[in-house]
């Protein structure tokens, strides 16, 4: 009797904490715009050959540099291309990129600054070395010099991307895992004699995640204005293929006749990056407030 | 002090060794032949072959390693193909020009950002601060050479304020500077952005420390409080972050180069990286991330002079 | 002869979710010249609250909602923030509780002192350093001339609440408070402190406000004790008074709670059970009701507040002749 009314209690509990946590959410502004924001990009890329009024790629030297009409509504470039359906299709490129530099960077970072927070010793050493050495080197540099050398496909710069931002992760990732280390229950897994390589997968990692969540959020955004830096150079996806980097590339040759094309498509990246940057601080703040200082400091 | 500044020089010399070698082996890591890359894809295996002994490819991974990171230390990156000319010597040489703009971009970015960042924290949820954030939020999401292209258009094509390339041949001081003006504007702004949030969530844990309300209770004015007694407590942070700030600004002045049509450090990579040209891209690299080391070796001993209980350890 | 500083009805408050949440209430006290005016609570009882929200340096959005605090008959909550910044530090002085955070880590003590000094006089800075190693001299901190240019983690925890001391009583202040000033530090240095401060205070006349939470040093520092709970003031008399009758269940469940050297072996020590109320949600009526030995609901205590009754010794207990008798 007791016990299921006890059972109840818990239940109604349980419910009445995640409304509240559902609510820290809600009423955080930042984040919500930050959410939004992000999903309707999302839909927009996903749904760019349905919402794009032309083809992203179908030239019309008769129609170059149009004004913006009701059938082009940014205009033409100077190849007749329609640049609101290259900006909508360039929404997959930035998107893409985002999306799995994270992936890559975040599995990899994560482990090895588990490891580097985690292993003491020698190992932790030098992997720390190699962290900082690492992040002697400009990212967008590293980033430019892995996909010179490996070639400009979507694969290659997303792999070049992620690797040159993988030390940035792995650094916030040891930086708390520092903090987790020194607690009890890492001490108590340790005493009841589960390996390292168990309490790190299943004990440390776990909770370092709310702060490597944020710097997640905010990696993508930085992953997508480092592709649109390749891209500006030449050195992204190639066109025809429409990238928001290589829009404005195209764009600045035409600057006067058609200022629209570089201003719009610079207004699609910053758009992305500061909604990914709300969600991040959002994250930042209704996660766990304390986490502030961890991920503060690491931009 | 002085033992203080012997182990900073000494952590140095140990950094560059460890971007010499991570650098080799990072070359060496990506798949690749850089024989096949500098060559191109139509190249006979004899030209390979011949290249790859040149370059030393054909030698065991240790053996390579050793004889570059000798050669590194006496200052020998190898050839650029290209020209044939030293590729250290051909990177030295547009040294200047990235460095007078990375020096100028992070002068701004340090005279725009830590007032904003100082003023924002003291008016903390007020309107300034709003302002603030939300400028320095925009500032980080801009990518740096869409603000270059749009500073072009308004400041040099519509106002005629600065010339739209970023250098001239032309002599004098006043005139270089000129040119330099909106490339180093453009480059600071953004890092700008970065300082000030930091600034601003570094004040606002300095102001609500003990010592702080302590000299309230002195009657220290408030302004010397938040400009002196705080800030220099802020800035240890804030000088972390400029070293990290550092090395993403000069990725940026490639950027920055190509809008202004800048010669410089970025515009010789940009330049070996369209050529093939593999040795000087590696110097290039390799001299970027020394500036790095560098900077941040002067940061440590800056941090030495502002935080005295760091120059104990 | 007229209070050198004096509360009356001090009242501090921070915005809550439906009203503003009382963190002080009516919290009247003074103190004289040459007297040492004991404030003992528990943590959270308002104690600090009280004397930051009287010097205006209440953190935001906490403020002062009614009262006066007043400085030699100078009301300070009416004056303007620059008169009032003149006088913090010149004429009032404050040492906190904890030294080891309390002196900023990257000046030098000479340059804190200096700021202190040149924050109020029109000094030159060689000036100010010659009066900085005066004020260490002072203060007790051996070979001064030569320490006073050290940065605070050189010094140890008694020794930088000796620097803070000699800050807050650099331009000779008429009031002192000092706020817990030995908790922090060792029991060996905390004796040498407590002497400090009431040579200080003897040599210049001032007044002292003392902040603790323990009757050791009351008993031995003070000349009156005021006993805080909750935010308002239940007890006040002479420490001969209160010690040897005291009126309010909070007072007499404090002296039971520490150990007496005269008691005969084998006393039992009594905690006191519960804790305090959260501001937030103090309950109606009496706010020690919840833990109090001595509660009655035919005498009020859950639903009226008591007031402050008595003359010089008072006490704000509605049971306090039941009290007395049974003493």
């Amino acid at each position: 009797m007791t016990t299921a009314i006890e059972t109840i209690d818990a239940v109604a509990e349980a419910a009445a904490r995640r409304r509240a946590a559902i609510r820290r959410y809600t009423r955080h502004p930042g984040f919500m715009i930050g959410a939004i924001g992000i999903l309707l990009l999302v839909m927009v890329a996903v749904a760019a050959p349905w919402l794009a009024p032309h083809s992203p790629t179908r030239t019309d030297l008769m129609n170059t540099l149009a004004r913006p009409s009701a059938t082009f509504w940014l205009g033409t470039d100077q190849f007749g291309r329609c640049v609101a359906s290259r900006l909508i299709h360039g929404a997959q490129v930035s998107l893409q990129v985002g999306f799995f530099v994270v992936l890559i960077s975040l599995s990899a970072g994560t482990i090895i600054g588990a490891v580097a927070g985690y292993a003491g010793g020698w190992l932790e050493r030098a992997l720390v070395a190699v962290i900082d050495i690492l992040l002697a080197f400009p990212s967008f540099l590293l980033a430019l010099a892995l996909v010179a050398a490996r070639g400009n496909t979507l694969d290659s710069i997303i792999l070049a991307v992620a690797i040159a931002y993988t030390p940035r992760v792995a650094a916030v990732m040891r930086s708390v895992v520092l903090t987790i280390r020194p607690r009890p229950f890492i001490e108590a897994s340790r005493a009841i004699g589960l390996t390292p390589w168990t309490i790190v997968l299943r004990h440390v990692i776990p909770n370092a995640l709310p702060p490597v969540i944020v710097v997640a959020t905010v990696s993508a955004a930085t992953a997508i204005l480092a592709e649109a830096g390749l891209s500006f150079l030449g050195l992204g996806v190639q066109p025809p293929t429409p990238t928001w980097g290589n829009v404005i590339a195209e764009g600045q040759t035409a600057i006067t006749t058609n200022p629209l094309i570089s201003l719009s498509a610079g207004l699609c990246i910053a758009y992305t990056v500061v909604v990914l940057n709300l969600l991040g601080d959002g994250l930042r703040d209704t996660l766990d407030p304390q986490m502030r200082r961890n991920t503060g400091k690491l931009l | 002090m002085v033992f203080y500044i012997a182990r900073c020089a000494g952590q140095f010399a140990v950094a560059l060794v460890g971007i010499v070698t991570v650098a080799f082996f990072l070359m060496r890591a990506i798949p690749g032949d850089p024989a096949l890359y500098m060559l191109g894809d139509f190249a006979t295996p004899e030209a390979l072959a011949t290249l790859r002994a040149r370059l030393g490819l054909d030698l065991p991974v240790w053996q390579q390693y050793g004889i570059f990171l000798a050669r590194a230390l006496q200052g020998d990156l190898g050839m650029s193909v290209v020209t044939g000319e030293p590729a250290l010597a051909e990177i030295l040489a547009s040294v200047p020009s990235s460095a007078s703009l990375a020096v100028a971009g992070m002068a701004i970015a340090i005279a725009v950002g830590v007032p904003l960042g100082v003023i924002a924290a003291v008016r903390q949820g007020s309107v300034v601060d709003v302002a603030v954030m939300l400028i320095a939020l925009l500032g980080i999401s801009f990518p740096v050479f869409w603000v270059g292209i749009t500073a072009i258009l308004l400041l040099s094509h519509a106002l005629g304020l600065f010339p739209a390339l970023g250098a001239t041949s032309e002599p004098g001081f006043w005139k270089g500077l000129h040119h330099l003006a909106l490339p180093a504007l453009v480059l600071g702004l953004s890092v700008a952005a970065y300082i000030a949030r930091l600034t601003r969530s570094a004040m606002l844990e300095v102001l609500g420390q003990d010592h702080i309300r302590v000299a309230r209770a002195m009657g220290v004015p408030e302004w010397r409080i938040v400009w002196k007694l705080a800030l220099r407590n802020a800035l240890v942070p804030v000088l972390a972050v400029i070293g990290v700030t550092f090395a993403w600004s000069l990725g940026n002045a490639i950027l920055v180069e190509a809008v202004f049509s800048r010669p410089g450090l970025g515009s010789t990579i940009l330049k070996a990286v369209l050529a093939r040209d593999y040795q000087l891209l590696q110097a290039g690299v390799l001299v970027l991330a020394a500036a790095v080391v560098l900077l941040n070796t002067v940061l440590d001993l800056l941090y030495g002079a502002i935080d005295p209980r760091l120059r104990q350890q | 002869m007229s209070a050198a500083f004096e509360l009356r009805g001090l009242t501090a408050a921070v915005p809550g979710e439906k009203r503003a949440i009382r963190l002080v209430e009516d919290v009247s006290l003074s103190v004289h010249a040459g007297e040492t005016l004991a404030v003992v609570g528990e943590s959270g009882s308002g104690k600090t609250v009280t004397f930051t929200s009287s010097l205006g340096l209440l953190p935001k959005p906490g403020r002062v909602i009614a009262g006066e605090a007043l400085l030699e008959g100078v009301d300070l909550l009416k004056l303007r923030p620059e008169e009032l910044r003149r006088t913090r530090g010149a004429r009032i002085g404050m040492v906190f509780q904890d030294p080891l955070t309390g002196l900023n880590p990257v000046f030098r003590v000479s340059e804190q002192i200096t700021e202190v000094l040149r924050a109020h006089l029109p000094i030159s800075r060689s000036a100010a350093r010659d009066r900085a190693v005066e004020l260490l001299t002072r203060v007790q901190i051996p070979e001064a001339a030569r320490r006073v240019d050290d940065y605070p983690h050189q010094f140890s925890g008694g020794m930088r609440q000796r620097v803070l001391t000699a800050m807050a009583i650099a331009l000779g202040p008429r009031v002192l408070i000092a706020d817990e000033p030995t908790t922090a530090l060792d029991v060996t240095v905390q004796a040498q402190m407590l002497d400090l401060l009431g040579d200080l205070r003897d040599a210049d006349g001032m007044a002292m406000v003392l902040i603790t939470h323990d009757l050791g040093v009351v008993a031995r520092q003070a000349d009156r004790v005021a006993v805080m709970y909750a935010g308002r003031i239940v007890e006040t008399g002479t420490v001969a008074e209160v010690f040897a009758a005291p009126r309010h269940p909070y007072t007499i469940s404090l002296f039971r709670s520490i150990p007496d050297i005269e008691a005969p072996t084998g006393t039992r020590l009594t905690p006191i059970a519960g804790s305090p109320p959260d501001p937030a949600r103090r309950p109606e009526g009496c706010a020690f009701a919840p833990r109090c030995f001595a509660v009655s609901d035919a005498a009020g205590c859950r639903s009226v507040r008591p007031l402050l009754a008595g003359v010089g010794h008072a006490a704000s207990c509605h049971r306090q002749s039941m009290l007395e008798t049974t003493a």
